[in-house]
Order: C-alpha cells, then structure tokens, then sequence
C-alpha cells in the first residue's frame, strides 16, 4: 500500500508543480489588469507608440495580438467564445461578420474603418513587356494574362472572400461558377492568405515574387510609396477599380474579457480622432471619424472607386456557406 | 489474487473513469449532438466531397505502396544479410516514426519548397518505412533460408522464390504493415497541413476545415463517423490482434544470415531507403543554418531574441510548455498503462478500450473535445491542463503496448517462488516484477513524451496563444510571410530533429 501511497504523492506533486507553473505559462491573463488584449489580423501595424495616450489615460498597456488572417482569427475567437483570448478584437470585416456573430464571438461591434478591396498590377512589369494592365474581371481570364494572378484563399481570408463575393456580384448568381472555372485554367495561385499574396507572390511589392496581379486593397499603393527605400512621386502598383468591393471593419469586445469597462475604453479610443487619423498610414484604410483629416500621401496615391461592388450583409450571410463550398469544389 | 493485483484492479476503476470522461463522453456527445444519419450518407453522396473522398483514398494506396517498395528492399538487406552498420541504419531509418509528423514535414517542404503530391507521399514513406521493417522484419527473419536455398537449387528464379516462398511465410506481417500504414496515409493530418494546399483535402483535413473554418459541424461529424468506420474496417482487415511484431532473438538472426559480399542489390536496397529517409531530416538541419543561400544563424537567433512574437509566437514560452507537457504525458500515460497491464493481466478487455483512441483519429477527437467541454460544469476547452489529458489519452494504447508484453513474459514461478519464501506481494513486486519491469517502462515514458510532443490533430483545436506547443509553433512559422520568419520554422524543426536523434530512449527502443 505504501507504494501507491509514494504513487499518489508524486502524482499530486506533479500536479500542483502543473498547477504552479500553470500561474507562470498563463501568468500574463492573471497578473494584471493593467494590460489589455488586442487581437488583429497579421497586417494589422499600428503607429509606434498610437497607444501611449492611452496608457497616460488609463494606466494599462494594450498588448498586440496577432491571429493570422481575419478567417483564422474569426475561427480561433469562435473555438474560444466566451473565453476569449484576448479583451478586444480589431478587423472582423463585413464579409466575416455573420459567422462571428453566429458564434457569439462580441459582446458589441461597431465599425472602425474602411476599405477597397481590388485588383492591383505591377506598374513596372507590365511596361516593361508592353502589355496592358487588365481592366475588367473579365480580362483576367484572357490568354493574356495567363499565369499572372495571385489571390487569397477566401476560406481563410477577408479580401480574398472579398473579391470572391464581387466577381459573384459583378457576374450573377449561376454565371460566376464558370468565370472561376477559366480563372483556374488560366493559372490563377490562390495564396494561404493576403499577407502571402501580397508579400510573398506579388511582384510589385516586398517580396518582389513571380506574379504581377494580385488581390489586394485600393489604398496598397500608398504603402509601396511610404515604404519605398527611394523617394516616388507615383505610385510603383495600379488598381483595377472595376473590380473593386467595399469591405467595412468593425471593433468589438469579445464576449468573456475580464475588463469589460478598459475594453470597452479601448474600442472609444481606436474610434476617437486621434487613431482614426493614423490608420491610413499604418493601417491604410479609411477611417469613419467624419473628424479625422486624410493625410496628403493618402489622398495622392489611394484610389477610391467610384463604385464599388456592395452586397448586403444579409445576402453576404444567407449565401456565404454555399459560395465557399462551391468555390472550394472548382479549385479540389 | 495478490494485494498488488488487487490494488490494481481498484485503481484501474480510475484509470477508466477517466478515459470515460476524457474520451468517450467528448466522442459520445459530439456524435450525440451532430451526428444523424442522413447528414452520413449526404457526405457519403454529395458531389462535392467525392473529390475529397477520392484524393484521400489514393494518396493512402499510393503512400503504402511507395513505402513497401522502399521499405521491403531494405527489410530484405537486413533480415537476410549480415553487413556493417546494419543495425545502425536500421536505428537511422527507424528514427522519423517517433518523430512530430509537423517535423517531418518541415523536412520534406526544406527539399522541395513548392510541395504538392510528391511531397506529400515522401513524407508519408519517410514516416512509415519503419513499420515495415518493425513488423515484417522478425517475420522474414524467422525464415528459414534453407527454404529458399531449395527452392533456387530446384530452378526456381529469383521472383519465383519470393512469391511462392518468402511471401507466403511473411504474409500475414505484410497485410498488418500494410493496413496500418494505410490508416496512417488515410487519416494523416500534419502532413497535409504542411505540404497540401487547396487542391489536397483528406477527409483528415477536411474536417478540421469544416469545423473550424466553415463552422460546419455536422458534415464534420459525419465524416468523422464515415472515417472511423473505414478504420475499423481496415484494421480488422489487418488483423490488428497479431499487429505486435513476434521479436526474434539475435540467434535466430546469427543461424539464418550470413556475412554477405556487399553486393549491388544489397547497396541499392539499403542505400535508396537510407536516402529517402534521412535526406529531410538532414534538409532541415541545412536549411536551419541558410538564409538565401548564405550560412545564417538569424533562424536560431530569432527563435530566441523574441523576434518571432511579433507574428505572435513566443518561442521560449512554447519550449516550456511543450516540455511541461511531455513530462506531464510521461508520468500519466506509463502509470495508468501499468496500472491496466497490471489489472488485465488475464483478459483483453480494458486493452480493447485503451486501443480506441487509435480508431478515432486525432481531429475527431480533437473536434469531440471542443463540443463537449465548452459549457460548464465541464468548460475546460480553453484550460491548459486538458493538453497533456489529451496527450496522455492518445499515449495510453501505445504505453500499454510497451509494458504488457514486458508483464506477460514475467513468469509467474518468480513471483511464486518469492511468495513460497514468505516474501509480501509487494515485496516481491518491488523486487522481482519491477525491476523485470523498468526497461518496458522506460520505453513507455519516452514514447509517451515523443507522442505529447508531437502531437499535432487535437492539439490544434486546443492550444491558445499561451500554450503552442513546439509543433503548432512550427506550423505557424511556416504559414507566416518572410525568408527569416521560415528559416526560424526549420530552425525549430532542426532542434527537434536534433533532440530525437541524440535520445538515447530512441536508440535503446530500436
């Protein structure tokens, strides 16, 4: 008996050692309330230092946590719903809206920013060869462009539903499934998620890779311009405004956080003037404080469709699944 | 009945309750919520999972043929020959099967960047040639080669003999090799993670997608309950009773091979395995030190200068934790198994229990654990302790296949004997069973550790920012953009690579 005695003692040791050193790996959710959670997608870069007000007014840090794209983000917040990550999330856009709510993600949401979502072109890489940039979605199935695309998985990411849920906007309902079909044989890549589009495959950006088309936002060239080792007066990409979507992102409290009211404080503060007016140039997107001044760089280089493709939340909601499934289908 | 079994018997009441708890209430209550049976035969029916249903099916058959062309060669060279470094290849080319599939992964994608099928179906050979090896090799040993030396005196080629000699005897051990490296092809998921893109779904992949992505939970469901059922099926049709190796002594080895010339087919059979096998692990090591074809140490050197939290992965932290998480697996899983082993030494039933986890796969479960303890009083989805639980649950079957024959082969005179000379049960327990014990055990607490380590399907629906564990770090890295950020997802790799090499339980288990 003496033996399972010795047993039971080293099993309990080891779980209260568990337990201690419990306190130590999750230490950062008790140890304070003077730390508040952020939880972005990867792009999200705010201005150094945007949150030292904030710290002055209330005397927490706000910790940047970031999810991956917005969909594995959405999806993590889902599997932690209730008992959340984080205390605010940042970037939940209108195309992944109904599945946060339809997992009782946010205690509230209201919407921080805006955006285009559209195609852009390498500018150099298309004069070089003396071919026009694509003007339409249709253009991009021609022989042309064949093998020049490069597009976000919409399962995992916002634009790249985005533009998914535009090309359905701008073909219809029955039509669209077949202008997928030709983009595929025509060698569309479709990236992991925007960061890897853009990053990693586009030509006219940092990752300097072998596709000189890709799914990104109509303010993206402002940061070619603001990031240019060498000073530019134009900006090195284009944007295909024909096929832009009006994409909306919203902030939130997650349902569960441990400080509602410092929470609830750092969603006023990412809508008051002051962040509202560095988002286009850390964030490059719209802000929706009518009171926030556009910067002149932004003004210069983003471009704002006249139009943009707009479906409702509520047709975004009832199709979204069957969409994404189809799609999924063309591309196995 | 001795006070030691009797002990046990009680304990083991335990052991199940919590396997109750921690296994079959998840599995139960997911299928109890969300499984019905014409979602079943829709999934079975719908046009666009044929297609996923399809690329699993092949990519298995093809991955456990490739591994039996390259692992039947090598088997051969070193059950019917006697060569140099025989048992240390054979140690070499054991080694991935203990390792984090992530790892081996990451492995394949340093040789081949751009992945897709060939990467997939390497990796998957990489994995499982030690199976064949492991489970054909004492078969074909124990072949007498006398029987092939009349079959070729009495004309019969080189393939005659095989066929009609070598296949009839090793038959059996072939199909168990077979079926099980085709469920771990069929329901292999880290892999796919890390070398498929869009166009390679497994039903495995497919729903973990499902759930998680597209918060489909009933077409999960039910291809959770399609796939357990091909498993069931295919283990009983490789005969998972007799699925231990028969171990053959080294007698038998010195009676039946011969010191062979180290001929041309010896080399190839030998030298083709060793290559496909140890080239990813050696990739990873290379890549980890290379940054755009320069010798680099930022990999490592962001791995541990905070660099990598900026795509929000702590690596310091996730060492801790993956190996507090080990160490909790190691004393969990070994003592519960003994606790079974020692209870069931008569009967097979708890055994039979303890084997399920290897019917569901580790995402259904996964899946299972997320559905049922996401609501008080059981809400323990988001706790860190439920990771290494999980670990252990997954651990146990193998821990149990470790101690148990190790306990059969004791022979019940010693303790007997003991017992005739006045020694307490426990007396001779300590004495005589345990120390007879320790080596079987040692083997479990490593093979518990190197599961919890690499664990990979249910992990990923569990670990939050504070608990990654090594692999889901790994894949992380991996999936983020930047030549540094992915030099310090092989470095990682590399140190893993490294750490199963060097462990000496590795070596002492071959």
């Amino acid at each position: 008996m003496k033996k399972i005695v010795a047993i039971f003692l080293v099993v309990s040791f080891v779980a209260g050692s568990a337990l201690a050193s419990c306190s130590v790996i999750t230490g950062s959710f008790e140890e304070s309330a003077k730390e508040i959670t952020l939880i972005s997608y990867d792009a999200f870069t705010p201005s150094e230092g945007i949150f030292d007000d904030f710290t002055a007014a209330t005397g927490a840090t706000v910790r940047v946590v970031t999810a991956g794209d917005t969909g594995s983000m959405v999806s993590k917040a889902i599997l932690t719903s209730g008992n959340p990550e984080g205390d605010v999330m940042f970037g939940i856009d209108n195309t992944f809206l109904s599945r946060a709510q339809s997992g009782n993600v946010l205690l509230d949401y209201t919407p921080v920013d805006e955006s285009d979502v559209c195609l852009n072109y390498d500018k150099a890489w298309f004069e070089s060869r003396g071919i026009t940039p694509p003007q339409t979605f249709e253009d991009l199935a021609l022989p042309t462009y064949k093998g020049l695309l490069t597009a976000p998985d919409p399962v995992n990411s916002a634009p790249g539903f985005a533009f998914l849920v535009a090309s359905i906007e701008h073909f219809g309902e029955g039509k669209w499934q077949n202008y997928w079909k030709q983009l595929k044989a025509n060698g569309v890549r479709i990236s992991s998620d925007w960061t890897a589009a853009y990053t990693i495959d586009f030509s006219g950006s940092s990752g300097k890779g072998k596709y000189p088309l890709v799914v990104s936002y109509g303010s993206s060239p402002t940061a070619e311009v603001l990031f240019s080792a060498t000073p530019l007066t134009t900006a090195p990409t284009g944007v295909v405004t024909a096929t832009c979507f009006k994409a909306t992102e919203y902030v939130g409290v997650l349902r569960g956080s441990r400080n509602e009211d410092l929470a609830q404080k750092l969603v006023d503060y990412l809508l008051a003037q002051k962040f509202q007016e560095s988002m286009p140039t850390s964030l490059f997107v719209y802000p929706v404080n009518t009171d926030a001044v556009l910067p002149d760089v932004f003004v210069k280089h983003a471009v704002r469709p006249a139009t943009s493709s707009t479906p409702s939340a509520e047709k975004i909601e009832k199709n979204r699944d069957q969409w994404i499934d189809t799609w999924r289908n063309i591309f196995l | 009945m001795n006070s030691v079994a009797r002990t046990a018997q009680r304990l083991q009441v335990l052991v199940v309750a919590l396997l109750a708890l921690f296994f079959a209430f998840p599995v139960l209550s997911m299928l109890a919520e969300f499984a019905r049976p014409q979602d079943i035969i829709d999934t079975l029916t719908a046009s666009s999972l044929r297609g996923v249903w399809w690329f699993t099916l092949w990519q298995a058959v093809a991955s456990t043929a490739l591994t039996l062309a390259v692992g039947l060669p090598f088997t051969w060279a070193i059950s019917r020959h006697t060569f140099r470094f025989s048992r240390l290849l054979t140690a070499l080319i054991t080694i991935p099967f203990f390792m984090p599939a992530v790892v081996v992964a990451t492995g394949i994608k340093a040789i081949l960047p751009a992945a897709g099928i060939p990467a997939i179906l390497w990796a998957h050979v990489v994995f499982n040639v030690a199976i064949v090896v492991r489970i054909v090799g004492p078969q074909w040993l124990l072949l007498d080669k006398a029987m092939e030396d009349t079959a070729a005196d009495l004309g019969a080629g080189r393939v005659r003999t095989f066929l009609y000699v070598v296949v009839p005897h090793i038959g059996e051990s072939l199909r168990n090799a077979a079926a099980i490296i085709f469920l771990y092809c069929f329901t292999s998921f880290a892999v796919i993670t890390i070398l498929g893109d869009i166009s390679h779904r497994t039903i495995e992949s497919e729903i973990f997608t499902q759930a998680i992505r597209l918060g489909d939970t009933r077409t999960a469901t039910s291809l959770a309950v399609v796939q357990a059922i091909v498993v069931l099926l295919v283990l009983r049709w490789g005969n998972p009773a007799s699925r231990e190796p028969r171990t053959a002594t080294q007698t038998i080895q010195m009676l039946t091979t011969s010191r062979t010339p180290f001929g041309l087919a010896l080399f190839f059979s030998v030298a083709v395995p060793a290559l496909v096998v140890v080239s990813p692990l050696v990739a990873v090591i290379i890549r980890s030190f290379t940054l755009n074809g320069q010798f680099s140490l930022r990999g490592y050197q962001w791995l541990f200068d905070g660099s990598t939290e900026a795509v929000g992965v702590n690596i310091p932290q996730t060492l801790m934790t993956s190996l507090f998480f080990a160490a909790i697996c190691a004393v969990l899983a070994p003592i519960a198994a003994l606790i079974i082993s020692v209870a069931q030494q008569r009967s097979s039933i708890v055994a039979s229990i303890t084997a399920l986890p290897l019917v569901v796969s580790a995402v259904t479960f996964g899946l299972g654990l997320i559905i049922a303890f996401d609501q008080s009083p059981v809400n323990w989805r988001s706790q860190w302790w439920l990771i290494p639980v999980v670990h252990s649950v997954l651990a146990l079957p193998l821990a149990v296949r470790a101690i148990r024959p190790a306990l059969d082969a004791i022979p019940d005179d010693l303790s007997d004997a003991a017992a005739s000379l006045g020694a307490h049960p426990w007396r001779s327990w300590r004495h005589i069973e345990f120390p007879l014990l320790q080596p079987a055990l040692i083997r479990a607490v490593g093979l518990s550790a190197a599961i919890s380590l690499g664990e990979f399907g249910a992990t990923s629906f569990l670990s939050r920012n504070d608990t990654t564990t090594i692999p889901i770090a790994i894949a992380q890295l991996l999936g983020r953009p930047g030549d540094v950020t992915s030099q310090s997802a092989f470095a990682l790799a590399a140190l893993v690579v490294i750490v199963f090499a060097l462990a000496p339980q590795v070596r002492r288990h071959q």
